[in-house]
């Protein structure tokens, strides 16, 4: 169950991104997940959710991109700026 | 949504990211490797399911070497120190890596245990990771190679179950090979093909810890991967970054 650190990975760079842009919310998270990345995306949806709790990213849907190969990436997010 | 009246809506930004999710892990990864080519030192990445045989293994490779490589391991679990000890008791130099609840090594806590062994003059570094199938596949450590030890008795099928690792390794050991007479439902013929389905450039060695065959075989792979140590040839290994921070 490595799901939760790839989370912990994700959370890092999306709030990195979030705060630069001085975002005051993430609307959409957007990631590709190759089928030999070794990560299961259901676990990786319910690690999103517990984890994004009071959160920036509280209301945050990820959205999965499934491929081949073994990426692991997030492709793009969506904030809401003021 | 709105930019004029003052109203204090929010608006929505779109922003193209494309960024490794473990970019970080990379990063360290890469520092990790780094710090092996700089002392020309093989570190290899041995995974396998608890209990396949990891620590028996490196037991076997210091008895055959027997002092002509300088060897070290930093052995990961999830709680005890028991495979340092054991590795220490062979001969090599060790020093374990408490996980605590967590599956896998990351780069991180390789980074950390480099603190806490004296390795930069060794010629061969075993990173023993969690035994486990799955999380460890997910992680570069800075390794040169990746390699799965895996037992005749845990099933012909395992390499069809857990397709990553099988399909990250660059050598698939099959262990405990004497205990084959013993099981008669066992075919290493079988075995071989399920890792041939999920290996895409398959080498394969048998082994038996406890009798010492195919252990010369295992020390020669060793001995050419060593020989191979070079900028490109890590460069190449599992899951480094390249420019664009995108894996291979």
């Amino acid at each position: 169950m490595h799901e939760y650190s790839i989370v912990q990975a994700l959370y890092d760079a999306v709030a990195a991104q979030a705060a630069s842009a001085r975002a005051t919310r993430v609307h959409e998270v957007h990631v590709r997940i190759g089928d030999l990345s070794g990560v299961d995306v259901g676990l990786l949806d319910t690690a999103w959710k517990t984890f994004r709790v009071r959160t920036i990213c509280e209301t945050a849907p990820m959205e999965v991109n499934r491929v081949a190969g073994d990426d692991l990436v997030l492709e793009r997010i969506v904030l809401e700026v003021p | 949504m709105c930019d004029s009246c003052g109203c204090g809506d929010t608006k929505l930004v779109p922003i193209d990211v494309q960024q490794r999710i473990l970019s970080d892990n990379d990063r360290t990864a890469t520092h990790n490797r780094h710090h092996f080519l700089e002392r020309a030192l093989l570190a290899i990445n041995v995974m396998g399911s608890p209990g396949a045989g990891k620590t028996a293994l490196l037991e076997a490779t210091a008895r055959a070497l027997d002092g002509r490589r300088r060897i070290g391991a930093l052995a990961g679990d999830l709680a005890t120190d028991h495979d340092a000890k054991r590795l220490e008791a062979a001969g090599i130099r060790a020093s374990s890596i408490t996980t605590g609840s967590a599956c896998h090594l990351d780069a991180a806590m390789v980074h950390h245990a480099l603190h806490h062994l004296r390795w930069s003059d060794l010629d061969y570094l075993f990173i023993e990771n969690v035994g486990n199938l799955v999380c460890p596949a997910v992680y570069d450590l800075g390794q040169a190679a990746n390699i799965v030890v895996l037992s005749v008795t845990e099933g012909e099928d395992k390499p069809l179950k857990y397709p990553v690792m099988f399909h990250k390794a660059d050598l698939v050991l099959i262990s405990k090979i004497d205990l084959l007479p013993h099981l008669p439902d066992i075919s290493l013929d079988r075995i071989i093909d399920s890792l041939r389905r999920v290996m895409p450039d398959p080498h394969v060695i048998m082994v038996s810890a406890r009798t010492g065959a195919g252990i010369a075989e295992w020390i020669a792979w060793l001995g050419a991967r060593e020989a191979g140590l070079g900028a490109s040839h890590y460069a190449q290994a599992g899951g480094s970054t390249g420019p664009t921070g995108e894996s291979r």
